[in-house]
């Protein structure tokens, strides 16, 4: 986490090769690997704390997922530089 | 229709043209990967039908609508959808016309909905005497239905090839399954299989990462480069009917036509070939420019909704490329819709009309008036706000979460199998349609297979 912050001060040009093109458009392996991890753990375990009567699991779970994508979206900054 | 139902499927064309709008900007998103695993979850959660319905009508207009936005602002397109627009809405960019664009495309996709929805109800009502037909040999016809998609493929003989080891694969799974008694005899896992199959172009580029040589080929210097253009602002409110040429305005609506006529065909497909076709005469880089774009606007939104309502509303099977991807879990969403339970026998006509109303005019009117006045801002927030790497995430933890629903842990890794493979393919040319035809198929090809 410290690591993902100092970076997000110091902007991407340290990180140089770390940059690969997945599904059209740049991610940072790093970055990549701490959202699949942050993602898949609040998902699995908003399933198995939800109480266990259909469709609460899957309605934690999404919830979860979505959890997940939002500490993503504030932790890792876009690979993108933009020009006017 | 009650009050609650009214007022569950307003929110529901809302919550998706609020959601849509930003993941169609997000560039590389693929509509199936995008809109089908939302729509299975609504379903299994046990949202009623037809806001479900509702929900996927305003998801897929704001999703075609919003993924040809950055086309126009930063010539990179949002989906593969916009892919061939970029061409065009390059040459109107080195012309100074970046609006132009813009007020092409939307006007184009108002054009487009507005001929298809019509035409899409009667050429379902005509087809409907040959539902009793298909329901009688709907094992034969989505058999015949994965030949000719494979014929049509990019890749064909590899497409053809591929029909009987896929489906082993996919049985192979089901039946051992079955022999360790983690699915209940006879109940076909469906859900997870799909969403692996979906999801196989983007693991197979996660298994490169891992091969040193193959990562070379895909490491980038810096991030993205993306030159935006500011675009004028728009005062009041422009009519389409004044923004398109009469030729424009013409030839948009005969593609549409085209677009619903041929809701069998791929949208992509077609978007190319009648756009590039319709086009070619008009000499003028700009004029020819705008026509292509407004074209291909109006015929991709034609070829979603007639891909998705005639197939619904008189068959019942997934039986156009745009119900075998983003659609289909409109179709089979085991346990909650099968083939022989799903939104063709559950909601009336009424119903229909009502859902695809309420979810078309809402995500359209707001979509529209978004791109009009904020095209600018909602790209910019979404290239600096939303890093792709939490899309990534969000689909993947999604796959995951319904892999492990359908058949435990050990489905996870057969989910995964099923990427490999599937990825591999699609890399090679084997499109989704295709490979989607297979997983239905499966079940009965292998047993007379076997029987041979």
């Amino acid at each position: 986490m410290e690591k993902l912050n100092m970076d997000r001060k110091s902007g991407w040009e340290k990180r140089d090769g770390d940059f690969v093109e997945v599904w059209e458009d740049v991610v940072s392996i790093k970055d990549l690997l701490f959202s699949l991890a942050v993602t898949s753990v609040v998902t699995l375990g908003a399933y198995f704390i939800a109480p266990d009567e259909p469709p609460k699991p899957l309605f934690f779970g999404l919830g979860g997922a979505i959890t997940g994508f939002t500490i993503s979206s504030v932790f890792i900054k876009p690979k993108r530089k933009l020009h006017d | 229709m009650d009050i609650s139902l009214f007022i569950q499927m307003m929110i529901a064309a809302l919550a998706a043209t609020v959601a849509y709008t930003i993941l169609g900007v997000v560039p590389g998103t693929d509509e199936t990967a995008v809109i089908a695993p939302v729509t299975l979850a609504l379903i299994l959660a046990g949202i009623q039908p037809v806001v479900v319905l509702t929900f996927y009508m305003a998801a897929i207009i704001a999703h075609k609508l919003t993924d040809s936005v950055p086309v126009a602002v930063a010539g990179i397109p949002g989906g593969v959808m916009a892919t061939p627009m970029v061409e065009h809405a390059v040459v109107l960019k080195k012309h100074g016309q970046s609006e132009t664009s813009i007020k092409k495309m939307i006007s184009g996709s108002v054009i487009g909905t507005l001929v298809s929805l019509p035409v899409s109800l009667l050429l379902a009502g005509a087809l409907i005497p040959f539902a009793g037909f298909i329901d009688d040999y709907a094992n034969e016809v989505l058999f015949a239905g994965t030949v000719v998609l494979a014929l049509l493929s990019a890749n064909r003989w590899l497409s053809f090839l591929v029909i009987v080891p896929f489906a082993l694969l996919i049985q192979g799974l089901r039946f051992l399954y079955w022999e360790l008694g983690i699915v209940p005899e006879g109940k076909n896992v469906f859900i997870s299989f799909f969403l692996g199959i979906t999801i196989g172009p983007v693991i197979v580029t996660f298994i490169d990462l891992l091969n040193k040589e193959k990562r070379k080929q895909l490491v980038r210097n810096g991030p993205a480069e993306i030159t935006i253009k500011k675009l004028k602002k728009e005062k009041g409110f422009p009519n389409p009917f004044v923004i398109l040429s009469k030729r424009e305005l013409g030839m948009s609506s005969i593609a549409s036509l085209i677009g619903t006529v041929t809701f069998m065909l791929s949208a992509v497909g077609v978007t190319t070939l009648v756009g590039e076709l319709f086009s070619k005469r008009e000499k003028d880089p700009v004029k020819r420019s705008s026509l292509a774009i407004s074209c291909m606007e109006a015929l991709a939104n034609a070829t979603y909704i007639a891909g998705t309502l005639v197939p619904l509303i008189a068959l019942g099977y997934p039986l156009s490329s745009v119900a075998l991807g983003p659609a289909n879990p409109l179709f089979h969403a085991p346990p909650v819709l099968t083939l022989e339970n799903n939104l063709h026998h559950i909601l009336s006509f009424s119903d229909f009309i009502w859902a695809v109303c309420i979810g078309v005019f809402i995500s359209l009117a707001i979509t529209y008036f978004l791109t009009v006045k904020y095209a600018n801002e909602i790209c910019r927030f979404v290239f600096k706000r939303i890093p792709h790497e939490a899309i990534l995430g969000l689909f993947s933890g999604l796959v995951l979460l319904l892999a492990y629903m359908d058949a435990g842990w050990l489905n996870i890794a057969g989910v995964f199998l099923i990427s490999l493979v599937s990825g591999t393919l699609s890399r090679s040319g084997v499109n989704f349609g295709v490979q989607f035809m297979i997983l239905y198929s499966a079940p009965w090809l292998v047993s007379i297979l076997a029987g041979m």
